[in-house]
């Protein structure tokens, strides 16, 4: 066991760090601030990737042959702490990365591979999640968005929400229903988001700009080509997507990250004296460290070839205790920073906030933990 | 990186397995508040488990995973003190060790009785000596906790002084702290799962209630979270880490007294059950070093001090 990187895994987090030095504008900072579904940075995000792609930095994890470096699982967490704490340079493109290059991967047609995989590893594609409706959130098996099948296309009629960078995005991985059977009448499609009936309207939010949406799905007509899987058996590839979508955003390095700034700040102002300011800080560092270890047990279960089960709710769920304790820590010593006083730190607050909610409730995580990790009898429904 | 367990440590933690069964269940009709089996202890010297940590292939990880491992038992065995503290001061200083800090006598030290090792952390020094009759004054019957405890009398005037210095031996010791709760945390855990899941009110099992669901998912996250730091501490033997380990494990420790004999109703006021030898341990566990506040303090001294 060993809880040091290695020499080589050293040298590729600095050559990814070295790159976004070279790379990033000098403003960065206050421009990232903006948060990645903005569309500022979606703007940036596209050049950005595409010259990642081209030096073997946007999937570096992937085998060569699919337009990777043959790299593994610590180096793709390596690459998603680097970005992360720099703010996302990747705009929307980091969930190519965390989840929908690996659910197409595993479980797209030829065809579809042929068609989407090119264009994802150049960092030429931005998609869009579309899971939840309005009254279907975290209980995401009662969505009622309508794919009828006629003839050789669906026609798609509802409406999903809380859809961030709908607005910019090419392509939604949409969840409809094909027939009344719950889990078992769901089918995924791939919608292009050009594609006539679709309305977008964007929702003011507490975490930056262009982030949430509404979209509108009137008479889209969608080809039976541009299914995702069989019909129904959303519910399995969705179970994958998930659990890999939990894990991606290392939410527990940016917070440490936080913290050593916040405490930066006391320090300077010679406040980091008092004990129990230390002392709450040192609880958000084991809140995060402890978070950061559940996240690295996993990560070594992909390199060991095992399949991540439910203790990715666990991890999750040490994260968005770890985000909660930073944030709070920020607000209770250094309210400046949410005052337009620090770029990073309010950068890290309208990113922190959410990780009890986006990906799925924290609440849910721990129903999955209760039920999946400790194994104790369901809650009857 | 590389958070797997090697196959030395995979099979060492197999033989402590088969080692422990049959001290892996209370004896029948026992109500002891704490359980302690002379046999047991010495079948682990014997096998030399409290000993991995100086051999070069196994370390102070592996001897941080036999240290939670035997936290599981219901017996109480001073392994954690030997297993990481003693190779820093001498690996051949006579068991039981007893850590103590500088002037506080008043605390009950856990596994003190006459020919232990009581080793005392000053400001400036380490220094131990062999306790004798006149230095231990017996807690009589009125002990609470899932340790045997007694108290100290006095250090005497000769002790030996190690050469090792206080924050070495305390990183250790809080290293040590961790790796003994995280087994603590998960055996305790595993008994309440158990219990609430055969346990029927209102026509279902009371793990069905998510109020209880809930907290106990919460403490399977913080005992995940105390595993893993225990081991980083162990593994890179820093005082940020042992630090940050302590202060989680005492913070998990803290919480979980109240819950899990809660969720046992008066089931868990009893001593026919044997969660208290597990709770009552953690609850000696969160009075060591100062408290957590105290790990917190030291924590952030070492992560950001100057
Ligand atoms: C920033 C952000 C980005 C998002 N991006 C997307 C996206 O791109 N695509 C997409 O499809 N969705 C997206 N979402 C939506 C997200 O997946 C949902 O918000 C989430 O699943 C929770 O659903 P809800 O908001 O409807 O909350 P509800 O389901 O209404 O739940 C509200 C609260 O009730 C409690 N609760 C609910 N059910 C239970 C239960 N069974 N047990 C205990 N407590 C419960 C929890 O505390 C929960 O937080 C995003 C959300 C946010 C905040």
């Amino acid at each position: 066991m060993n809880f040091e990187w290695t020499d080589e895994q050293q040298a590729f987090r600095r050559k990814l760090v070295d790159f976004l030095a070279a790379n990033l504008p000098e403003d960065w900072e206050e421009f990232s601030k903006h948060g990645p579904a903005s569309p500022a940075l979606t703007e940036f995000a596209r050049g950005f990737c595409r010259k990642l792609a081209e030096n073997g930095m946007l999937f570096p994890h992937w085998p060569k042959d699919i337009g990777g470096e043959g790299l593994g699982p610590w180096e793709q967490q390596i690459l998603a702490e680097v970005m992360w704490e720099y703010g996302e340079p990747r705009g929307g493109q980091y969930m190519n990365v965390n989840w929908i290059g690996p659910t197409m991967l595993k479980y797209g047609t030829e065809a579809q591979k042929a068609k989407y995989l090119p264009q994802i590893s150049a960092g030429e594609m931005l998609w869009c999640q579309g899971f939840s409706e309005p009254n279907s959130g975290s209980d995401l098996a009662s969505l009622r968005t309508r794919a009828e099948l006629e003839g050789d296309h669906y026609k798609v009629n509802g409406q999903k929400i809380w859809t961030s960078y709908a607005g910019l995005a090419d392509t939604c991985f949409l969840l409809t229903r094909t027939s009344d059977d719950r889990k078992k009448g769901i089918t995924i499609l791939l919608v292009p988001m050009d594609t006539p009936g679709i309305t977008v309207r964007q929702i003011p939010s507490l975490i930056g700009e262009g982030d949430i949406h509404e979209v509108f799905f009137d008479d889209v007509i969608v080809p039976v080509g541009q299914r995702f899987g069989e019909e129904g058996q959303a519910w399995e590839i969705i179970g994958y997507s998930l659990t890999n979508e939990r894990l991606g955003i290392p939410r527990y390095h940016l917070a440490r990250e936080a913290l050593d700034r916040a405490v930066g700040i006391l320090k300077a102002n010679g406040e980091f004296t008092r004990e129990t300011v230390k002392a709450e800080a040192a609880r958000c560092a084991a809140l995060c460290e402890a978070a950061r270890t559940a996240i690295y047990a996993i990560v070594q279960k992909r390199v060991d070839g095992g399949t991540v089960g439910p203790e990715s709710s666990s991890a999750r769920y040490a994260t968005v205790q770890a985000e909660r304790a930073v944030s709070e820590f920020v607000v209770e010593y250094v309210p400046e920073a949410l005052a337009g006083q620090s770029a990073f730190l309010q950068m890290h607050h309208q990113r922190g906030i959410v990780a009890g909610i986006a990906s799925g409730a924290a609440e849910i995580q721990l129903n999955i933990i209760a039920s999946d990790v400790l194994q104790l009898p369901r809650e009857p429904r | 990186m590389l958070l797997s367990l090697s196959e030395d440590q995979t099979q060492i933690l197999d033989f402590i397995d088969s080692l422990t069964r049959p001290y892996a269940a209370v004896p029948m009709h026992d109500v002891s508040f704490a359980l302690t089996s002379d046999a047991l202890d010495a079948e682990l010297v014997e096998g030399g488990f409290l000993d991995v940590m100086a051999m070069e292939e196994l370390g102070a990880v592996t001897a941080a995973l036999v240290v939670e491992k035997l936290a599981r038992l219901p017996f109480a065995v001073e392994a954690a003190a030997s297993a990481l503290v003693r190779p820093l001061l001498d690996p051949e200083l006579p068991r039981p060790l007893c850590l103590v800090e500088e002037g506080s006598l008043r605390k009950p030290v856990r596994f003190l009785k006459p020919g232990a090792t009581v080793v005392v952390v000053g400001e400036g020094s380490v220094r131990s000596f062999t306790a004798g009759e006149e230095h231990v004054r017996s807690a009589g019957d009125e002990v609470l906790y899932g340790y045997p405890v007694a108290f100290l009398t006095g250090v005497p005037a000769e002790t030996r002084s190690h050469d090792v210095t206080s924050e070495r031996l305390l990183t250790a010791w809080r290293g040590a702290l961790a790796a003994e709760a995280a087994g603590l945390l998960a055996a305790a855990l595993a008994s309440v799962t158990t219990y609430v899941g055969e346990r029927k009110q209102f026509g279902r099992p009371i793990a069905t209630f998510q109020a209880l669901r809930h907290r106990l998912a919460e403490i399977q996250v913080a005992t995940n979270g105390v595993y893993w730091l225990a081991l980083r501490a162990a593994m890179t033997g820093t005082a940020g880490d042992a630090a940050l380990a302590a202060l989680h494990a005492q913070e998990a420790a803290k919480r979980v007294g109240y819950d899990f004999h809660q969720f046992l109703g008066a089931m868990g006021m009893t001593l026919e059950h044997p969660l208290h030898l597990w709770t009552y341990r953690l609850k000696l566990l969160t009075a060591e070093l100062g408290g957590r506040g105290a790990q917190a303090v030291a924590a952030a001294d070492a992560i950001w001090g100057d």
